[in-house]
């Protein structure tokens, strides 16, 4: 039951990814990313991991896709008939052929690589606490990870002072204006 | 879930590779954007699927905690590259009124 459910969600997730890639509308790219990261979930609840899979719908699905779709409806892009026309023939391009055989290229190899590391098979039943236990986790990050933690955050407040300089409507062009 | 590590590998693989498509085809910033967090989430995938590997395979004893932790900074990194990104696309849409790449060759001429 659990292996077809994820056989399915893998094939939900892989049409759900060539949605985002071949939809000419970006709000419909947006809809399919967000049923991509919906099914990426379910799989990690599958697989065994209970808080990366809260995270992945908290984080993704709640707040990255929303800032996705904020930025589609402020720009005004997801209107009917407001496609790009670069994006829609994007196929026909002259270095387009070259750009999937270059994708297909890396599918090859991952899946080459994947063969040559030999069978994975599950020989452990997975224990009922998951594979993300969130005790040994935090052990983890507040422990052995410390500093990469403490680097993010430092990441974190440069990235908030970035997007408001970056945001902000021309506030140097006004001040020189006044000057 | 008995399902061998690896098809959570190829399933990992497939994501980056659709994602890579899409990063070099299209041309509007916003869907690039998304296509950079496809293969984010690639990436998270085959971290969670190396971390089921060593925890699942015979003898271990304890999950092993390397790959959720890398996880959940990529997932930190992939919210921070959307909002730098996104407020680079509304600063571009503010001076050029559009969102395609191909207006926007100002190193290359």
């Amino acid at each position: 039951m659990a292996d077809a459910l994820f056989y399915v969600m893998a094939i939900a997730a892989v049409l759900a990814a060539l949605g985002v890639v071949l939809a000419k509308n970006p709000m419909q790219c947006v809809l399919s990313l967000l049923a991509c990261f919906f099914a990426l979930a379910i799989i990690y609840l599958l697989a065994g991991f209970q808080f990366l899979a809260a995270a992945q719908i908290l984080v993704y699905a709640g707040a990255i896709m929303v800032l996705f779709l904020f930025v589609i409806m402020l720009l005004n892009l997801g209107a009917p008939g407001a496609e790009d026309p670069t994006d829609t023939r994007m196929f026909s391009r002259a270095n387009s052929a070259l750009m999937v055989v270059v994708a297909a290229a890396l599918l090859f190899v991952g899946a080459l690589a994947v063969r040559r590391a030999g069978p994975m098979p599950v020989t452990r039943e997975l224990p009922a606490e998951g594979l993300d236990p969130i005790p040994g986790l935090a052990g983890e990050m507040f422990g052995r990870y410390l500093l990469p933690f403490e680097a993010i955050s430092v990441l974190l407040l440069a990235t908030a002072v970035a997007v408001v300089v970056l945001a902000k409507r021309d506030g140097r062009a006004k001040s020189g204006g006044n000057a | 879930m008995s399902v061998p590590s690896e098809h959570l590998f190829i399933l990992a693989v497939v994501l980056f590779a659709i994602g890579a498509a899409g990063f070099f085809l299209r041309r509007n910033v916003i869907v690039v954007l998304m296509c950079v967090e496809l293969m984010l989430n690639a990436a998270n995938l085959s971290f969670l699927a190396a971390s089921r590997m060593h925890s699942l395979a015979a003898g271990a004893t304890k999950p092993s905690l390397e790959g959720p932790t890398f996880a959940i900074f990529v997932i930190v990194v992939a919210a921070i590259e959307a909002a730098v990104g996104l407020a680079l696309v509304i600063a571009l849409y503010r001076t050029r009124q559009t969102v395609s790449l191909d207006a926007v060759t100002d190193l290359k001429d």
